[in-house]
């Protein structure tokens, strides 16, 4: 009886997340997989089976190729704002300044307090070209501010930086504490053993937080993409002509602004495939390293 | 003991889930006495939502039989009509929609609904009521491509021009040079010449609705005979002419939010947009704004499509439905009808309420709403296409984001047309 139970319960256990999991998570996605060899507006009674055809399209189509051009180009500003740019001054922080770590901490959080609505709002009248503040500013010192919104390279980067007002310091305290987590005996070895402060940190400190680092990576990456949303939605709607539009804000236009659903559909997997293959590289990539160092 | 324990709980555990699935099954039942009837809307409390409340609320009052529940669905049309889609699915519809234009075949040809004219034939008896309030006009705005009507006209609008009075007079010119788009281009130059300022901005949301609106003012057809027809020539020599206006800096380019906002800044001179905007212009503007009706091409009238939303019947069952005509009439009496659109911005759909001394005196109160009401006699349907009516829009949406970034006119238009086309076969 004893060991019945032992056997049933770690399952009990299990159930109410497994069952969450797979209500919330896989039926959805097999579901999607489904659709998406379909074409159905959401709503009429009958779907029309079309096999391949929305997957071709996802990548025949020109303006599909251009997002997923853009999402390319989203995935590298956001690493760049939000992962090394955030560790970036995490370090000087934590070993170049001794002063003040706390208030650097709180002042850098607030903003993650704030809905990205709001900061995209915000955004939107500091920078508006001709009669946001900014602009008011650079006319005074006889430089015009260029129509961002009109180009979609420009559009893509103010939106980066909209997300990246938002998720710098959670990022940064992030990388913070592992920072701070390495064993300090390690450190002052080091120091005694007179090695310069930019060796100790790329041979010592960089791969021993390797862990967080990687978390956040993935974080921002996987988050990142699905951050942008929100100020595409309400800054650009993807224009101009889908230049700041990316695979998750196409999904959505397709399935909610468009109903076609087979095509959304088809764009979610190839992007949940794309996701997915970039993690296990990063992971893969990242882990053989770290064991190089054990 | 352990395992009794264990029992007991996982047996109350079991006992709290059935209850909370049977709760969500429960059925109203005090359906024999009062009916209770769901009224889906769009209005936030910033935009008429306390408009909504306060009528849902007098109607409640005197209606001792009938109890409306107003739900606000937020993200405007589109919002409602993806709930609408999961109210579906569940078998949970309202029994009250709001619809928006864009969006009239889309409904029609995927939801059940109950036609005013049936309505008033089963509960009125007679077709009185459509007949006495709405013009012939104003109910072709609510007809689907089969010239079925699918709902009652609820909210008009239409677009106008508002101007910036201080700097036209600063430049010296004259309002009624800006009846025609021509007009509006010497002016702009003018203003740009001398001050550096934008003269124009159209509004560039994520419909084509404006500028569907300089190509009806150029003599063009959006649609002929349920297929595209906007790349004729009609329709290329007004696109040319907002393309050049853009390029050569006379007019600005840029998402609505930031367009209108340079505009309430003074930092554009005329703004082609919705009456809707009214009272966001008067209250935020610095300046003495006016606005005049939607100009036009020289040799040509104006014509704008309509804009706002229909009341459509989504309920099943014949006594639900009965209450919803019984609520939909009287949300259409002349009162009721200005205060909602005193809460919108939006114009009243009626006859009498449009005549009403009410409406008549908030006019005067108002004078931009002026133009926008005297534009309603040239105004027509907003075109939806028959099959596949939301891509057809973003393919139109596609064109001119193209067309303003530089693309050929001629071309962009005519591969639109052609790919609208390709659907409606």
């Amino acid at each position: 009886m004893q060991n019945k139970n032992k056997k049933f319960l770690p399952f009990l256990y299990l159930l109410p997340t497994a069952i969450l999991l797979i209500v919330f998570l896989i039926v959805p996605i097999l579901y999607t997989f489904y659709l998406s060899f379909f074409d159905w507006n959401l709503i009429a009674p009958t779907k029309e089976f079309v096999g391949m055809r929305n997957y071709l399209e996802v990548f025949t189509d020109p303006v599909n190729q251009k997002v997923i051009l853009n999402t390319l180009i989203y995935i590298v500003f956001l690493v760049v704002l939000n992962f090394l740019f955030p560790y970036f001054i995490s370090l000087i922080v934590k070993f170049f300044i001794s002063k003040m770590q706390g208030a650097y901490k709180v002042l850098f959080f607030i903003p993650s307090l704030f809905s990205l609505v709001v900061g995209a709002m915000v955004f939107t009248w500091i920078l508006n070209p001709v009669s946001g503040p900014l602009a008011y500013v650079l006319k005074n010192v006889g430089i015009s501010m260029p129509n961002w919104s009109n180009s979609g390279i420009l559009a893509i980067t103010v939106i980066c930086f909209i997300t990246n007002w938002k998720v710098f310091g959670y990022n940064f305290i992030l990388l913070l504490t592992g920072l701070g987590s390495i064993p300090k005996n390690i450190i002052d070895a080091a120091k005694v053993d007179g090695i310069p402060k930019w060796r100790l940190i790329w041979n010592v400190i960089l791969p021993m937080n390797q862990g967080i680092a990687i978390y956040v990576l993935i974080l921002t990456i996987v988050q990142g993409l699905q951050y942008v949303f929100t100020p595409i939605n309400v800054i650009t709607t993807g224009g101009p002509y889908y230049g700041s539009s990316n695979m998750i804000y196409q999904t959505y236009l397709n399935a909610f602004v468009l109903y076609k659903t087979g095509t959304s559909s088809a764009l979610a997997i190839v992007t949940f495939v794309i996701f997915l293959i970039l993690l296990f590289i990063e992971i893969r990539f990242v882990e053989r390293k770290a064991k190089n160092y054990a | 003991m352990k395992n009794s324990k264990l029992k007991k709980i996982l047996l109350m555990l079991g006992i709290m889930a059935m209850a909370v699935v049977f709760a969500g099954c429960g059925k109203k039942t005090s359906a024999s006495t009062v009916k209770h009837i769901t009224y889906w809307h769009v209005n936030a409390q910033t935009q008429g939502g306390a408009a909504v409340d306060d009528l849902v609320k007098k109607f409640n009052d005197t209606h001792k039989n009938i109890k409306v529940t107003a739900k606000y669905n937020p993200d405007m049309y589109k919002g409602l009509m993806q709930n609408l889609q999961s109210a579906q699915a569940s078998g949970k519809v309202p029994d009250i929609t709001q619809v928006g234009w864009a969006y009239d075949n889309y409904f029609a040809s995927n939801f059940k609904y109950m036609t005013p004219t049936d309505a008033a034939k089963k509960f009125d008896g007679n077709n009185k009521f459509i007949d006495g309030n709405f013009t012939k006009r104003t109910l072709s705005f609510a007809k689907d491509s089969k010239g079925k009507l699918v709902g009652l006209p609820y909210s008009l609008s239409t677009p106008v021009l508002f101007i910036n009075k201080d700097i036209l007079s600063k430049y010296n010119i004259k309002e009624d040079s800006l009846s025609t788009w021509e007009g509006i281009k010497e002016a702009s130059k003018k203003i740009h010449d001398q001050s550096g300022k934008y003269g124009l901005y159209i509004q560039e949301p994520g419909d084509t609705w404006a500028q569907q609106g300089i190509m009806l003012s150029h003599g063009a057809d959006i649609q002929k005979g349920g297929k595209a027809a906007f790349a004729s020539d009609n329709g290329v020599g007004a696109y040319k002419y907002y393309q050049e206006m853009v390029t050569s800096k006379l007019a600005l380019h840029t998402p609505w939010a930031q367009g209108m906002d340079s505009f309430v800044k003074g930092d554009v001179a005329m703004a082609f947009t919705t009456i809707a905007q009214a009272s966001h212009i008067k209250k935020s503007a610095s300046f003495n704004a006016s606005a005049i009706a939607a100009p036009h091409f020289e040799g040509h009238k104006t014509v704008v499509p309509v804009g706002g939303s229909m009341l459509a019947i989504t309920a099943q069952d014949s006594e639900q439905q009965k209450a919803a005509w019984e609520f939909e009439k009287w949300m259409y009496k002349a009162d009721a009808a200005v205060t909602w659109s005193k809460g919108t911005g939006y114009l009243p759909p009626t006859k009498v309420a449009l005549e009403s001394s009410a409406f008549k005196d908030y006019v005067k109160e108002n004078p931009m709403l002026d133009p926008a009401v005297k534009t309603l006699d040239n105004a027509v349907p907003w075109t939806s296409f028959p099959k596949k009516g939301l891509q057809a829009e973003q393919a139109m949406i596609d064109a001119r984001d193209k067309i303003l970034s530089g693309s050929d006119v001629k071309s962009t238009l005519g591969a639109a047309q052609d790919k609208i086309n390709a659907e409606q076969k």
